[in-house]
């Protein structure tokens, strides 16, 4: 087990490389380059090739990558070209957002997602699964722009329930500890801060559930229904378990693979942010920051934090894997 | 434990729905952006939104009056200069110090100057963009219109110029040009202007907080030296990137204030009583220009008839809240502006008598793309290379043109109803689509526009057509209008200036070398509880005249 960790760990070195060739390449191989972006209108000829040259993008690329890789090595992920910001502050500001949303909606949706597949397959045909079923097909078909502007302006708007604005409101203040605005609360005893920031994340977390609601349901049940048939659970059933023992301790327990295996595909991309949900309730997390940085071709945000999701990806896929043995003792890793 | 979680949960909804306590807050003036500031330092930064927190806390040496673009004393009570306007000297404000309490004096102005001129200074850094010292005063170093800065007294500084520069007291009053603490630029180096440093100036608010992508909140300052007209103790400018959201928002009381609106938004707001909006005066110009790259647009038979073609009033009526159609590229706030040009016609059946006599009875869909010399130049006599003429359209919303496929393909129909069809094309992103426009790429027709920086023509049209032999864009090359417009950047007077500028845009209109199109004016748009914003054409828009109530 511990060699199959070391392996795993080695391997994602030359993924982080690969990654980090293959976004360098795209982002300077898309026309335009921050120089234009910065000089907007104004950019002439001459001022444009003035400025490629004071931020060094006249260099051939292979000498900017290699800066690029040297800087990281140092532990530097460099600045942003527009506002010349040192991009791990902003990563370190950014990141917990994006891990606080994401782990809110993620576990929402398993919440919902789960019972609401078992319950489907153990009653399969009747009408909570159609309409399970019929539910998470919009669930996943909903434009989230749409479903995220909707809820902002019933909850938000007409009914004045919640906030629909950033973190925290005005005026409220967390002191940052772990930068999870809920746990800095607690860990500081700050509960009105404590309830401005879990006001702030039902909006944007709900909206963010529903596609992973959607996807959780309609695998537990697939996966439910192929256990279900099985024949041990037919002896367990034989041998007089109750119905609710056959059901979360045998069937759930080996139906969880795939469904362990979508949450944690799900994680990994709501840790890579969530660019709608975050613009619409502007929340200050990692996709939106990316998306802007791409538009301003800021290669440096890009680059860097492009490195970062990789690795969290990475390093979400290998807990899943792990998790497997867990759930499954009859696989090992060697 | 799970019936404890339970109970912990169940408390927490209840409180999240009741809410918290609210303690006795400032009276706060909360600004809804669609972004982020760039940085806050104002030598390195153009964009509005950095500035509408700049402007709150700090100031230039001059300032721009209201509602207008006259200049009046800020931190310079007063700026003279020789007869032939190469040395500029400028009369300090006394007792103004800067947040950190460091004084306001003429080595401080200087400082500030040579920062931003001399590359070679320690705090003049490459990775940092000094975009408008360069473009405004001719490059850095030797190539600085500013050769040298001396200080007089503690009170005067002097301005050494290389050459006579008219623009010198508009320039001095714009925000790029605010005046930083030289104690700060030098304690904080590099990170000066970013979050978790901010800005140090003199200005009536000083900076608290950024949070990026989230908020920058600013608080009185007790220091200041100007009178406060209005009573915002705090102000708080909050991101919200979403353009529903943003009015969202608005509607729900939880931001005061905004730029921009739709149409559709603006009947909301009449029908409102907790809404208003009001109009940023026009400084700016939305046109349609040719590539003179391709063959037929050198004929101004063709030309002509492509603006008689256009229905720029249908454009204006279906796409702005407020403008006007433009019938020159200067627009009427800006003095040298022309009102007896007359306005563009939209008169189809007359574009379709230019065009045949242009030797294109039936229209035409196609066009002639000429080769470039090595120098870069168009090669009127040769055969060039035929391909669909394309109407390239802003990917982006800006000021000037709030809807660029929409009046695109506005403009598409206009021209098809007299037989000439164009393809629509979105070139990329805003940076794809400024490069290529920027490497004459955009082969056809394309949308673009200019907002005025400082109130001064040479910063518009001198801009664009001054240069007679580097066209800034699409190979545009009218010997007579660029001579015009260089001779109007040469003299002193404003009022032997005045009359070239008009001749070179009446020029440009009869020629109908570029097809301007609108000059659109910008809602701001509040919640009824705000009073006293002035707005400004040039967008200098200060809170310390506001009330919230």
């Amino acid at each position: 087990m511990t060699r199959y960790i070391i392996r795993r760990i080695l391997e994602t070195l030359p993924v982080l490389i690969g990654a980090s060739i293959v976004v360098f390449l795209l982002v300077h191989l898309i026309p335009g380059g921050p120089e234009v972006v910065l000089l907007g209108e104004r950019g002439s000829e001459a001022n444009v090739a003035e400025l490629r040259t004071r931020l060094g993008l006249d260099r051939p690329l292979y000498e900017q990558y290699l800066i690029y890789v040297g800087n990281i090595l140092r532990g530097d992920l460099g600045r942003s070209v527009a506002g010349n910001i040192p991009i791990a502050d902003e990563l370190r500001q950014r990141f917990p957002a994006t891990v606080e949303l994401s782990l809110v909606a993620l576990t929402i949706a398993v919440v919902v997602g789960v019972p609401l597949g078992i319950i489907s397959s153990v009653r399969r045909g009747s009408w909570i699964d159609t309409g399970t079923m019929l539910g998470s097909l919009v669930g996943v078909s909903m434009p989230i722009f749409w479903l995220g502007l909707l809820l902002l302006w019933i909850f938000g708007v007409a009914l004045g329930w919640l906030p629909f604005i950033g973190r925290l409101s005005p005026n409220v203040e967390i002191q940052t500890i772990t930068g999870l605005n809920m746990v800095d609360a607690v860990l500081t005893g700050n509960w009105s801060g404590l309830v401005d920031a879990l006001k702030h994340l039902i909006l944007p977390s709900v909206t963010l559930s529903t596609i992973p609601i959607a996807i959780i349901a309609r695998i537990t049940r697939s996966a439910m229904l192929e256990v279900l048939h099985m024949d041990y659970i037919r002896t367990a059933r034989a041998k007089g378990l109750r119905e609710r023992t056959v059901i979360l301790g045998h069937a759930l327990r080996n139906a969880m693979l795939p469904v362990v295996t979508v949450i944690g595909l799900q994680l990994g991309s709501l840790l890579a942010g969530a660019v709608l949900t975050e613009t619409i309730f502007s929340w200050p997390g990692i996709g939106r920051w990316l998306f802007n940085s791409i538009q301003g071709r800021d290669y440096a945000i890009v680059q860097s934090v492009t490195l970062v999701i990789t690795f969290i990806f990475v390093v979400v896929n290998l807990i899943v894997d792990l998790s497997y043995a867990w759930l499954n003792p009859r696989i090992r890793y060697e | 434990m799970a019936k404890k979680l339970g109970v912990l949960l169940a408390v927490l909804l209840v409180m999240t729905l009741v809410g918290p306590l609210q303690a006795q807050e400032p009276v706060t003036f909360i600004w809804g952006a669609y972004t982020n500031p760039v940085q806050l330092y104002s030598a390195v930064v153009t964009d509005g939104v950095s500035f509408f927190v700049l402007e709150q806390g700090c100031e230039s040496l001059l300032a721009f009056d209201g509602a207008t673009t006259n200049v009046i004393p800020s931190l310079a009570t007063e700026l003279t200069s020789n007869e032939d306007l190469t040395v500029w000297t400028a009369k300090l404000r006394e007792g103004v110090t800067f947040h950190d309490g460091t004084p306001f004096n003429a080595e401080a102005v200087a400082f500030n100057f040579n920062v931003w001129r001399s590359t070679d200074h320690p705090l003049h850094f490459a990775s940092q963009v000094y975009e408008y010292y360069e473009y405004m005063f001719d490059g850095f170093d030797d190539a600085s219109l500013i050769q040298s800065i001396d200080i007089v007294d503690e009170y005067t500084v002097r301005f050494n110029l290389s050459r006579p520069y008219v623009q010198m007291p508009n320039t001095l009053a714009m925000p790029m040009f605010e005046i930083h603490s030289p104690a700060a630029l030098e304690k904080y180096g590099e990170d000066y202007g970013t979050p978790t440093v901010g800005y140090v100036c003199t200005g009536p608010y000083k900076f608290v907080e950024w949070v990026t992508d989230d908020h920058v909140t600013q608080d009185l300052w007790d220091g200041y030296w100007g009178e406060i007209e209005g009573n915002v103790e705090r102000i708080i400018q909050r991101v919200i990137p979403d353009n529903a959201a943003r009015f969202a928002a608005l509607q729900a009381g939880a931001i005061h204030g905004k730029e921009n609106a739709t149409p559709e938004e603006i009947a909301l707001i009449e029908a409102s009583d907790d809404l208003y909006y009001m109009l940023r005066p026009s400084l700016n110009v939305f046109y349609l220009a040719f590539n003179y790259r391709i063959k037929e647009f050198h004929d101004p038979l063709v030309r002509q008839a492509i603006s008689l073609a256009l229905n720029r009033q249908a454009y204006v009526d279906a796409f702005y809240v407020a403008a006007e159609v433009a019938n020159t590229f200067l627009p009427p706030l800006m003095w040298g502006y022309n009102p007896d040009v007359p306005m563009p016609e939209y008169n189809p059946d007359k574009a379709v008598e230019l065009l045949a006599q242009a030797g294109f009875p039936n229209g035409f869909s196609e066009v002639t793309v000429l080769p470039l010399d090595d120098a870069g130049n168009v090669m009127l006599d040769a055969e060039g290379e035929k391909v669909p003429l394309t109407l390239f359209w802003m990917p982006v919303t800006r000021p000037y043109n709030p809807d660029g496929e929409g009046i695109g393909q506005a403009m598409a129909a206009d021209l098809a109803a007299i037989g000439i069809n164009v393809q629509l094309e979105n070139a990329g992103d805003w940076a794809t689509y400024l490069d290529r426009r920027r490497k004459g790429d955009l082969i056809g027709l394309y949308q673009l526009g200019w907002t005025g920086d400082n109130g001064d023509p040479d910063n518009f049209s001198g801009y664009f057509f001054k240069n007679c032999n580097q066209p800034q864009e699409g190979y545009f090359n009218f010997p007579e209008i660029c001579e015009t417009l260089q001779q109007a950047g040469s003299l002193v007077s404003q009022a032997d200036r005045e009359p070239l500028y008009q001749q070179a845009d009446a020029m440009l209109a009869e020629t109908v070398g570029r097809i301007t199109i609108a000059h659109s004016q910008v809602p701001l748009v509040f919640r009824s509880n705000v009073s006293g914003y002035i707005a400004n054409p040039l967008g200098t828009e200060l809170i310390r005249f506001v009330t919230v109530e």
